[in-house]
Formats: structure tokens, C-alpha cells, sequence
């Protein structure tokens, strides 16, 4: 029955704008700034994990998530919607594509797949806008793009009428918004501080990055915008890396790669910090 | 399911709601006389030998019964050792009655010899064979039998049997558990089947490979090869490979290992 | 009646070479002894070096190559690239599983090239769904008997392209002579890293 009497929340305005996917925006506008720099050989992503009290244990707090062994996420805007997506996002991972292809979905799918549930959201009836800009990080297997094959399919069009051509892999940075809109990027930013983070990225970005560089520049960005103190406690980064087979759990089976995903401790931050 | 009266429907009679002992279901007796013990056997024939050969396996279901139990048998020898014989049968499906089969063959080929004051040709001991077969028309011998000797000529024979005695001379034949892994196998390396003289025309034109007889050392190989590749992909085969090989010099038997999975 | 996978009759075999693979399948489609048609072909083209073969019953062969036409080319679309013959072996697994209690009789077969890493791969499946990864040879249809038994004595490893068509086209054609639900000709595919060769067999017609 309830059902029957929903509508739509996000409807047009005479001017052909849908005001709640802006207020939605607006909600981003106002979180924590999270930001994304995609290396040769990976991807680091980066945000500022603010605490409303100091009584509060800050390992227990978590901003960036694993999705898939090979992608990782990370937002501004509310927190809640962003833990609903989280789950969402993992759930379609698996439903739509690994219990089909038993592999996980390349980073485009997913993003495509996550856009496309948080488009639901501006359709729908009876739900508001999700309040969160995501940005995806993820590493693909197959040709990388630097490589003698990926270029020479790139250039001369082996089947140039039909759809696909060799799969391109390497690493991909994304950015998914309340609307349901995706972009790819070199390095961008989100949240409060996106404008002067990213004016701050296109000065220091430059072509041919290693990871290590771009976790270096990702937390000179980050310390230009943070409001608080700089330490392991207030600062939260994913990377996109190579396989870390010691986070398998297991080794000697022949095959198994680890996780290209993973969150950097506490500990290995404030190195990065020190050396800042 | 409850009847209107509001007690369970019992059929005929007060419907009680423990359950009543019934008369015992009128039980189904059945006797099968037959069990198919697997194994395969296999023979092919040279210009101047036969080889006749099977694995030593016995099974009923999934069980081995044993390793060891040969399906290849001197038939007329002077002796329990089969010193002497000239013909050799082969025996694959229900083993006891490929026993009988074997023992009755064996006693009507030392009888002619007996009667006949000479050895009893194959090509006479296969009819008379067919006839042993056919005798028990209507409560067969469970058995796929193949027979094998050297002619009048001194070429090599090989005779195969349906379990109720119809047969045919072939080259080669392969029967039991693995005769179809083992047939077509057989039809193109033993006969040629398939294979053509390359170069030799176009479509129609093209000359089919002539089936020829083969060295004995090929034949060999090729007898060994079938079984390792039967043993491969059928349960009911393996353990030992049993090789009755029939020349001029008289029979040779040898045995060769064959895998025990 | 018989089982389904008997009525129409048909083979299908695939091997592996050295940097190279084979699919072959016969051409006959009967119903029981009635033979219906001799040009039924059973392996399908997935990607340009991803191929699909069907044994079993005839309309499920037709609604099955038919299903992975659709959901291979809605796969292109989506990811802008062809699909791996490892993938596509995982796709037909999870499709056949879905209809666990009520499945198509097929017995698929699959045989290719990983572009990306350019290894040969072979694989078969029941009909619903469990996969055979085997590195030598896979065979299907109602002559799979003959099959394995003139596959395990014909092939070896590290066969050329040359070798390996010479191989499968002995293994399938003596195999299917001695199977009357199977014959009438055959397709074998050669499939080479960049090259695949077609070829069409003459059999007994019997």
C-alpha cells in the first residue's frame, strides 16, 4: 500500500533544476575533505578524520573503505548514507558480477554500479538524494596502458567496428556524486576544501607520478586545508598498491594475490609524517 | 487427511489414531543369475601372429574383487599349464560363466584331438564355438568372447562373439567395459580408418590408406597403448595386462603392470 | 524415452597444443535413428578467440548459444571489451547453475586464448554447471566414450598447430563412427594467439 502513494521526493523546478540533488551538494560542500592522486603504479586516497570529542577512541572511527581486494572509497558528506553505500557497494560486487564471473568487478563497473544506486535515489519514490560524493580508487588487471600491446591496440583499431578491444588495466580514480554523475580524474578533491585543495593539486600534480610521490603530495594537500593537529589519529589514507600478499593470511597457494587495497596503519602515517 | 466424521480416515473400520499393524507388503523375490564382473579384452592379428590380451581386474559394483584374475585362456592343451595349445579365448561380462565357457571349450577341443588324432583348426573350433554359444540361446553364457590362432596359411585369426553366437573374422576387436574407449582407437590405428594418402587427389579421388598387416613389436605397442588410455577413464579397468601372444614357436603369455587406482 | 542428451545426437572435443587450442564438433542432427539434418553445426564464436561448444539436446543447444549470444554482447557493451574465455567459462557455470532444478541438457565445452596472458585454456561442463578444468582434452555428446578412449591414445603435449588439427580430426572422426548418433562431417576450429583456422571435415555418411 505504501508504495501505491509514494512520489518522488526530487522534482523539477520551473527552471529545470532538481534542488534537492544541490541541497544534497550543499551537504557535501560542508564535509571533511577527502581527496584522491593517481600514481603510475597506484592510487592514494586521503582525508582528515575529524572528532567531535576527545574522548573518543580514534582507531574505532573509519572513513575509507575496502570495497573489492582491488578498490577501495572514501567520501565527504554524511556519514551515514556513505556506510549504506559501503554496503551496497559490496553487495552489488558480489551479486552482479563476482557470483556470475567469479572475479570482481573492474573499477568502471563498480562505479558504474554504485552511480547507478544512488541515481535510484534522485527517481524513487519516497527517499531523498544520498548526501555523499565518493571518490573510488581501483587497480585492474590485464594490459597496463604503458605497455608495447595496450598502446599499439590504443592507436590502430583492430576491430574498429566493433565494441571492445583489449582490457586496458592500471589504476583508475573516480568521483561519484548525490546525482548519480561519474568522472574520472588524475587527482581531485572533495568536500569543504575541494576548490583550494584542487587548485593546490594541479600546481603540484605532475605527469608520471610515483605512488610515494602522490602520498607525499596527498598530505601537503591535506595539510594546507586541515583545521586540526596533523597526526596518525587525525589523518586517514588508502592506497592502491601493488598485491599485499601478507595480508592473505595464508601463502604457498599457487595463484593467490593479496589485496592491492589496503589502509596504512597509524604507525607507517606518521612515518610518512616525520618525513614530510 | 481427515474424513468428515471428524476421525482419521482409515479406510475401512474404526479409524484409530496410533497406527495399526498392517499385513507385511507382499514381498518381491528376484533372482538374478548374472553380474557383470568389468574388464576389457582386446585382440588384433599379424600377417604371422595374433595377440590376444585383458586386464586382470574383477569387480562387481564399485568393488574390486580382485587384482589378479585372468580373462585369457589356452584352450586344448596337454596340460594345466595349457603347454601345448594352439588357440586362445578370451572372456569378458559375467566371469563365472566365462569359466564354464572356457572349461567347455577346452574340453570339446582335447576331445576332437583326442577323437581326431590331430590338433582342431581355429576356423573349426570358432564354429564350434558359436555353437556352444547358440546352445544356450534362451539362458546365455554372459560373455563377450574373442577367439584366436593362427590359420591353415599360418596367418593370424581372430574371431569375436555375441553372447549367443553370432561371430565374425576380424582384424581387431575390442569387447567388455572399455570396448568403446578402445574401438575407435583401434579402427584408425590397426585399420587406418580416416587417414588418407596425402597429396593423393582431391575429394573423391583422394586414395584411402590401405589397412596392411602390422610387425608384431607395433602390434604390441599398440595393445599396451589402449590399455594405459582405457585404464585412464575407465574404473572396471586396471591392475594388469595380460598378453597371450600366438606364433608359429607356439604361445607366449607375459604380463605387464598397469595402473591400480 | 530416453535420456534428453540422447535424442538428437552430436559431439564435441576440445585439446590443447603448444600456444594453441582446438574445438571440433560433428554435424549431425537426428531425432533417435532418424537422421534430420547433416549441417547442424555446434561450436559458437564468443570473442575472436573464445569459442563455445554445445552437445545435447537440440532446442537447448539453440536456447543456450542463443543465451550467451545475448549475455556476451551485452558484456562487450558494458565493459568495451571481449570477453575472456576464462570469464565466459564462469558465466555459462553460474547461468547453468541458475537452473539447477529445471536445466537445459547441454553438455558445454569451451576453448581459447587469454589475450591478456595469452595461455591456451580448455574447459567442459555438466548441465548444471560444474566445470572441468582440464589441461589436455575435454570431450562431449553421445560419443564421449569414443571420445576419451581415442583422445587418451591420440594426444600428446606440446602439439603444433598443425599436429593438433591432424590430432582432433583423428580423434573426433574415428571416434564418431563408431557412435551412429554422431557423424556426418565435422567443424574443427584451430585457435592461434592472432589467428584462428576453419576447417570442415567429410566423414562417413552413416
Amino acid at each position: 500500500m505504501a508504495d501505491r502513494y509514494s512520489f518522488s521526493l526530487t522534482t523539477f523546478s520551473p527552471s529545470g533544476k532538481l534542488v534537492q540533488i544541490e541541497y544534497a551538494l550543499n551537504a557535501v560542500n560542508q564535509g571533511v575533505t577527502a581527496l584522491g592522486i593517481k600514481a603510475t603504479n597506484g592510487i592514494v586516497l586521503a582525508t582528515e578524520k575529524k572528532s567531535s570529542s576527545p574522548l573518543i577512541d580514534p582507531p574505532s572511527l573509519s572513513k575509507i573503505s575496502l570495497i573489492t581486494p582491488d578498490i577501495g572509497m572514501v567520501y565527504a558528506g554524511m556519514g551515514p548514507d556513505y556506510r549504506v553505500l559501503v554496503d551496497k557497494a559490496r553487495k552489488v560486487s558480489h551479486t552482479g558480477y563476482k557470483r556470475v564471473y567469479n572475479e570482481y568487478p573492474p573499477t568502471r563497473i563498480l562505479v558504474q554500479d554504485v552511480a547507478r544506486v544512488v541515481q535510484e535515489a534522485t527517481q524513487s519514490g519516497g527517499v531523498r538524494p544520498y548526501g555523499v560524493s565518493l571518490l573510488i580508487a581501483g587497480w585492474d588487471e590485464g594490459i597496463e596502458p604503458e605497455s608495447e600491446e595496450a598502446t599499439k591496440g590504443l592507436s590502430e583499431e583492430k576491430t574498429p567496428s566493433k565494441t571492445g578491444g583489449i582490457h586496458k588495466g592500471g589504476p583508475s580514480l573516480y568521483q561519484v556524486d548525490p546525482s548519480g554523475s561519474y568522472y574520472p580524474w588524475k587527482a581531485t578533491a572533495i568536500g569543504k576544501h575541494a576548490t583550494s585543495a584542487k587548485t593546490f593539486l594541479e600546481k603540484r600534480y605532475t605527469e608520471g607520478l610515483e605512488l610515494e610521490d602522490a602520498i607525499h603530495i596527498a598530505l601537503l594537500t591535506l595539510k594546507e586545508t586541515i583545521e586540526g593537529e596533523m597526526n596518525g589519529d587525525t589523518i586517514e589514507i588508502g592506497i592502491v598498491g601493488p598485491p599485499a600478499d601478507h595480508l592473505l593470511g595464508y601463502e604457498g597457494v599457487e595463484g593467490a594475490q593479496g589485496p592491492r587495497f589496503r589502509k596504512l596503519t597509524k604507525e607507517q602515517i606518521e612515518d610518512y609524517l616525520t618525513n614530510l | 487427511m481427515t474424513s468428515i466424521t471428524g476421525h482419521p480416515a482409515g479406510g475401512e473400520g474404526i479409524g484409530y489414531s496410533f497406527s495399526q499393524p498392517t499385513a507385511a507388503p507382499v514381498k518381491q523375490h528376484g533372482f538374478y543369475p548374472y553380474t557383470d564382473n568389468g574388464g576389457s579384452t582386446l585382440g588384433i592379428t599379424g600377417s604371422d601372429f595374433a595377440i590376444l590380451a585383458g586386464d586382470t581386474r574383477s569387480t562387481s559394483g564399485y568393488n574390486i574383487n580382485s587384482r589378479m584374475v585372468p580373462k585369457v585362456f589356452k584352450i586344448g592343451g596337454d596340460d594345466e599349464t595349457g603347454e601345448g595349445a594352439q588357440i586362445v579365448l578370451s572372456v569378458v561380462g559375467f566371469a563365472a560363466d566365462g569359466n564354464a565357457l572356457k572349461e567347455r571349450l577346452d574340453a570339446v577341443v582335447k576331445m576332437y584331438k583326442y577323437q581326431h588324432g590331430k590338433p582342431m583348426s581355429v576356423s573349426a573350433c570358432a564354429q564350434r564355438l558359436s555353437t556352444i554359444l547358440y546352445g544356450k540361446r534362451f539362458f546365455p553364457y554372459y560373455v563377450h568372447a574373442i577367439l584366436a590362432g593362427l590359420d591353415e596359411e599360418g596367418k593370424g585369426a581372430l574371431y569375436s562373439y555375441d553372447p549367443v553366437g553370432s561371430y565374425e573374422r576380424e582384424q581387431c576387436r575390442a569387447a567388455g567395459a572399455a570396448a568403446s574407449l578402445i574401438m575407435p582407437f583401434l579402427d584408425n590405428q590397426v585399420n587406418f580408418k580416416n587417414q588418407y594418402i596425402p597429396g593423393s587427389g582431391e575429394g573423391h579421388a583422394l586414395e584411402a590408406k590401405k589397412a596392411e598387416p602390422l610387425p608384431q613389436t607395433h602390434v604390441e605397442q599398440l595393445v599396451r597403448d589402449a590399455f594405459t588410455s582405457a585404464v585412464e577413464r575407465h574404473i572396471e579397468v586396471g591392475d594388469n595386462l595380460q598378453m597371450m601372444i600366438i606364433t608359429r614357436e607356439g604361445i607366449k603369455e607375459v604380463f605387464h603392470p598397469l595402473k591400480k587406482d | 524415452m530416453g535420456s534428453p542428451f540422447d535424442i538428437n545426437g552430436g559431439a564435441c572435443v576440445a585439446m590443447v597444443g603448444k600456444d594453441c587450442v582446438a574445438i571440433a564438433c560433428d554435424l549431425r542432427l537426428g531425432m533417435q535413428a532418424l537422421t534430420i539434418s547433416n549441417n547442424f553445426p555446434k561450436i559458437f564464436n564468443y570473442a575472436p578467440s573464445t569459442y563455445l561448444g554445445l552437445t545435447g539436446l537440440a532446442t537447448d543447444v539453440n536456447t543456450v548459444s542463443d543465451l550467451f549470444r545475448y549475455k556476451v554482447n551485452m558484456y562487450r557493451l558494458r565493459e568495451e571489451r571481449h570477453i575472456a574465455p576464462q570469464t565466459l567459462a564462469n558465466l555459462v557455470s553460474s547461468s547453468l547453475y541458475e537452473k539447477r532444478f529445471g536445466p537445459f541438457f547441454v553438455s558445454p565445452v569451451i576453448a581459447g586464448i587469454n589475450q591478456t596472458t595469452g595461455k591456451p585454456f580448455i574447459c567442459g561442463f555438466d548441465s548444471i554447471g560444474c566445470i572441468d578444468f582440464a589441461k589436455d582434452f575435454i570431450v562431449s555428446g553421445t560419443a564421449s566414450e569414443q571420445l576419451f578412449g581415442t583422445c587418451e591414445g591420440l594426444w600428446e603435449p606440446d602439439l603444433s598447430p598443425e599436429d593438433l588439427f591432424e590430432t582432433i580430426s583423428q580423434a573426433l572422426l574415428a571416434a564418431v563412427d563408431r557412435d551412429a548418433l554422431s557423424g556426418w562431417g565435422a567443424h574443427v576450429y584451430i585457435i592461434e594467439k592472432d589467428k584462428v583456422t576453419q576447417r570442415l571435415l567429410k566423414g562417413r555418411e552413416d
